[in-house]
């Protein structure tokens, strides 16, 4: 066996060396049977020439034979490879043109696909950097239409008593909050609860020092915490003597006790800075909050062997017992929720991936079918030397195999290229990207990519080299003089309104999202951004630790803005619209004057913004009936409130608001809230979400009005922005320099929401502009050589008395129809396809007849071009010249 | 009359190694000798001689020379390896227990081989 071995090996070496001398020995050899048998024939009493004759006859063919030894060298296909691979490079070489055209198409659309696929891998395929993590679900409950699901504790340590289908399970406190680090060199952190047992559930340890022990995650444990690696480095300078060290968050001492890995990815995904011990006291959770516990985002792993529907069967039941704890009309609002961790980290981003990688896939079949266009064109030419290839004894299966080979090598080119490309495409995204698009900072070139890319090339290889490979000729064409192939043509045809149709799916995509965005951009605010500065403030909690303290600093701040030249108004905020976060009641939170409760948790949500009086002035918000507030207001006993039209309609219906009165349910009941006015809507729900009703709450100047440490400062100006920020920050700064001020125009907040849309709209046009890009000179490529084919045809008809328009139609015609075909095969396809982009569509039908109505406008203008120059050429075609052409 | 192609897959190689027992033979040689051998039942097409003959060489079992050959002309004689005799034996093995095997379920009783 051994020896076998070292002989393939030593004929493996020894190869190229003996590659020539074998060649002829081996002819030497089959020469010699071929005498012998001859001289056999001889000695039976044939002449010579009959016995060379019949020994001929009897051996057969003499290429076979030889072909047949060579293949039982070990790695011959090494040396065929390498033939076919030169044979290909000379070909190329000798058609640049052709070369070039195929390789940038691909590496275009190569670049472009591995580009997309490199930021959606993460999204839709690339596991979640947790051990296992298939099996991590996201557990809890849907109320109403939210669709995070979360748990209060008394439900957690029921399910966690009953937890058949989990092997584990761990919750950590609801979301990340704002937190302090206290001490010498200041810095406001985010921090979040996690119960000891989150990291081993995702199977995370920490890179330094230990997770918490379980007496440390009971109540009144030992004071600890986990740091990220982003605050060890940062703000600590990555010293391991960490460990150990007590660091004071919100004035309270807590030791260190481990540092995150540095690519720790929250369940929740938000950047967070310190973990603290979830501490869950069980005898508190069926008091605390109402009698449900404390809120928390609950996960677990499945149990080997068990599905995500066997988990939701198994938790029915408890969920069914458990739903007798809600009060009534929340029963039927609440949904048991058990979905994989991806999904619920992923969550939107799914949609606009698969989007994203269709669209970029149609690119890819587009030119894939250009490439493979090219190619039948260039097999047509070559029909000739095929046939003569094919003559001359080399097997279909040879030929075959050469063209895919070729086909291959333009692909790989391609890939490399495209790899290249990828990289800055990749870029541009990252750059272009809304904040929204998950795991992007994930997104790099590595080697999962580019084995992706390399399988993408070969694939693609494939499909165009066999659509051309197989489409190989007959061995009667050695004599034909260039025919005209009528197969190579129908093929192109088919692959040309194949690629039109495509780019018409991609434009009318396109085009929805181009309307959709205009409209978004194009609507009414309700409020003014012009000249409106925001600033954000933030009061360390620790030194501003009362509500009085909040009030004198925020109206302090007020002050010193006013007096700032070329101010015009000037508004004290919780938040300020139309997207980021704002507070939210239900409808069933309020109790109007006279009229019975609503039950609770029902009735959808109403904002809610804290308001100094200001606030309509600086916002340009008008107040339709009665009256906005006014200074005298501010130190009044009244508690004044604003409503917007939506909420007026809402909470009263039919009649006239002023003066009406309610008060909230639960903590806070019997406080009256008068209504002074309605003022008109102004967008609270982001860009594109419905309008919500609002509720402007008076903030008085009363410490009792003031319950956040954090404001929002509306700032109406004249004035550049720069110059007022620059301003608003001194101000802020001369009354206390550690606050933090966080200046952004408004202009500025609206224009970052258009991020998304505006990326999507984007991404989507470069694709249709791309696919439509290549279908152009698919149709101009088959249109050319129709013509340059049919020159003599055109000299025929043109001295047979054919003018040259007549001629100008025949092309054109012929075009027009194939761009006729696959457009309409495209605007069926649109149109079944554009239910795709609903979610994405801000008040645009997925039907939009303008965005219908362009998309075959741009196809026919393109079209038109790539159809006319061909015919334009055709008909310069002087019969004189065209009939001695061959 | 069978032709090559109808022989048993591995069979070639066996007549062509035990031929070879007989001393070096160039490739005209070894398939006049298993026609003759076998009174004009076999015959080796060159077809697959060749081939067969390369792939031994390849694995080893064979090699080759250039010597003269009877009428004084350059030929390329074949002759067994060390480690063509040992697979000879094995293959002979297994061609035994084989037809002994096909012998007895065809209910003959097998005759002796040499």
């Amino acid at each position: 066996m051994i020896s076998e071995w070292i002989s393939r090996f030593r004929f493996f070496l020894r190869r190229d060396l003996l590659a020539r001398r074998r060649t002829s020995e081996l002819d030497e050899e089959l020469q010699f049977h071929v005498e012998q048998a001859t001289a056999a024939n001889i000695a039976q009493g044939m002449t010579p020439e009959e016995a060379r004759r019949n020994a001929l006859i009897e051996f057969g063919g003499v290429e076979q034979a030889r072909e047949r030894c060579q293949e039982q060298e070990p790695g011959w296909w090494i040396d065929t490879l390498l033939q076919d691979v030169r044979y290909g490079l000379r070909g190329f070489r000798r058609s640049k043109a052709f070369a070039v055209s195929a390789v940038l198409t691909l590496a275009l659309a190569i670049g472009a696909t591995t580009a997309v696929f490199s930021v959606v891998d993460p999204i839709l395929f690339r596991a979640l950097p947790y051990a296992d993590a298939g099996r991590l679900v996201s557990v809890g409950f849907t109320f109403s239409s939210e669709r995070e699901e979360f748990l209060t504790g008394k439900f957690y340590l029921d399910w966690q008593a009953s937890h058949k289908p989990f092997a584990e399970m761990a919750s950590q406190g609801d979301a990340p909050h704002p937190c302090d680090l206290v001490e010498n060199n200041p810095a406001e952190l985010e921090c979040v609860k996690f119960q000891a047992g989150m990291l081993p559930l995702l199977g995370i340890s920490p890179v330094l020092g230990r997770n918490f022990l379980p007496e440390e995650d009971a109540p009144h444990g030992p004071p600890v915490v986990m740091i990220s690696y982003a605050l060890w480095q940062g703000h600590y300078g990555g010293d391991r003597q960490i460990i150990g060290r007590e660091i004071n968050i919100d004035g309270n001492l807590a030791r260190v006790v481990g540092v995150l890995p540095r690519d720790f990815q929250f369940p929740t995904l938000e950047q967070t800075d310190v973990l603290q011990p979830l501490a869950l006291d069980p005898a508190a959770q069926n008091t605390a909050n109402g009698g449900f516990g404390i809120p928390m985002l609950a996960f677990a792993r499945l149990k080997p062997g068990v599905s995500l529907a066997e988990a939701q069967a198994e938790m029915q039941p408890v969920f069914d017992r458990e739903k007798a704890w809600l009060p009534p009309p929340a029963r039927a609002l609440t949904r048991l929720s058990i979905r994989p961790l991806r999904e619920r980290e992923v969550g939107d981003a799914r949609r606009i991936a698969w989007i994203l990688l269709g669209a970029v896939a149609a690119v890819l079949l587009t030119a894939c079918a250009n490439v493979a266009g090219l190619l039948v064109a260039r097999g047509a030419a070559r029909e000739r030397e095929m046939a003569v290839r094919k003559a001359l004894g080399a097997s279909r299966w040879r030929l075959v195999r050469q063209g895919l080979t070729e086909a291959l090598l333009l692909a790989l080119a391609g890939a490399a290229a495209g790899l290249a490309l990828a990289e800055g495409l990749l870029r541009v995204f990252v750059a272009l990207a809304p904040a929204g698009v998950p795991f992007l900072s994930k997104a790099r070139l590595d080697l999962r990519i580019a084995a992706f890319t390399v399988v993408l090339a070969l694939a693609c290889g494939v499909v165009f080299g066999m659509t051309t490979a197989l489409h190989r000729p007959d061995g009667l064409l050695v004599n034909a003089r260039s025919t005209l192939s009528r197969r190579h043509v129908r093929l192109r045809r088919v692959l040309v309104m194949g690629q039109i149709a495509a780019s018409v799916v991609l434009l009318a995509g396109a085009a929805l999202l181009l309307r959709s965005f205009q409209r978004i951009e194009e609507q009414r605010l309700g409020f003014t951004t012009h000249g409106v500065m925001t600033a954000q403030i933030a009061l360390p909690g620790f030194r501003y630790n009362t509500e009085a303290k909040w009030l004198e600093f925020h109206l302090q701040v007020e002050q010193a803005v006013r007096r700032l030249p070329g101010v015009t108004a000037v508004a004290l905020s919780d938040s300020v619209p139309p997207g980021g976060w704002q507070s939210e009641l239900r409808y069933s939170d309020l109790a109007v004057e006279g009229r019975p409760h609503m039950a609770p948790g029902v009735g959808g949500w109403i904002a809610t913004r804290r308001v100094t009086p200001e606030y309509f002035r600086a916002l340009d918000i008008p107040v339709i009936r009665g009256r906005g507030f006014t200074g005298e207001d501010s130190n009044g006993e009244m508690r004044l409130v604003v409503l917007s039209r939506l909420a007026a309609a809402r909470l009263f219906p039919g009649e006239d608001p002023i003066g009406k009165r309610f008060s909230m349910v639960g903590p806070g009941s019997g406080t009256w809230f008068t209504v002074a006015g309605v003022a008109e809507e102004a967008k609270n729900t982001g860009l594109i979400g419905e309008e919500r009703p609002e509720i402007y709450f008076l903030r008085r100047d009363v410490a009792s009005d003031w319950s956040d440490r954090r404001a929002v400062l509306a700032i109406g100006s004249a004035l550049p922005e720069a110059t007022v920020a620059g301003w608003v920050q001194a101000a802020v700064h001369n009354l206390d320099p550690t606050v933090p001020v966080e200046m952004v125009p408004l202009a500025q907040a609206v224009d970052k929401l258009l991020d998304q849309p505006r990326f999507e709209t984007a991404l989507l046009g470069f694709f249709a502009l791309m696919g439509l890009a290549m279908a152009a000179v698919g149709i101009y490529g088959i249109l050319a050589y129709l013509t340059s084919q049919r020159t003599q045809e055109i000299g025929v008809r043109m001295a047979l008395g054919a003018t040259r328009v007549n001629i100008l139609g025949l092309i054109a015609r012929d075009g027009l129809r194939m761009v006729l075909a696959g457009g309409v095969l495209g605007l069926a396809a649109a149109l079944g396809l554009a239910h795709v982009l609903r979610a994405l569509l801000y008040q645009t039908s997925t039907y939009d007849t303008l965005a219908f109505v362009v998309v075959p406008v741009v196809l026919c203008v393109v079209a038109g071009v790539a159809v006319l120059l061909p015919a334009r050429a055709g008909m310069k075609v002087e019969p004189t010249v065209a009939l001695r052409y061959e | 009359m069978p032709t090559s192609t109808e022989l048993l897959q591995g069979t070639l190689d066996l007549l062509i190694l035990q031929t070879l027992t007989t001393g070096s033979m160039h490739g005209w040689g070894v398939a006049q000798r298993i026609q003759q051998v076998s009174k004009d039942v076999l015959q080796i097409g060159q077809g697959s001689l060749y081939p067969a003959l390369h792939r031994l060489e390849y694995k080893g079992w064979i090699r080759s020379d250039w010597g003269n050959s009877e009428n004084n002309r350059r030929a390329k004689f074949y002759s067994l390896t060390r480690a063509g005799k040992k697979r000879l034996e094995t293959e002979l093995e297994d061609w035994d227990r084989l037809s002994a095997a096909v012998a007895l379920v065809l209910g003959r009783i097998p005759e002796a081989s040499s």
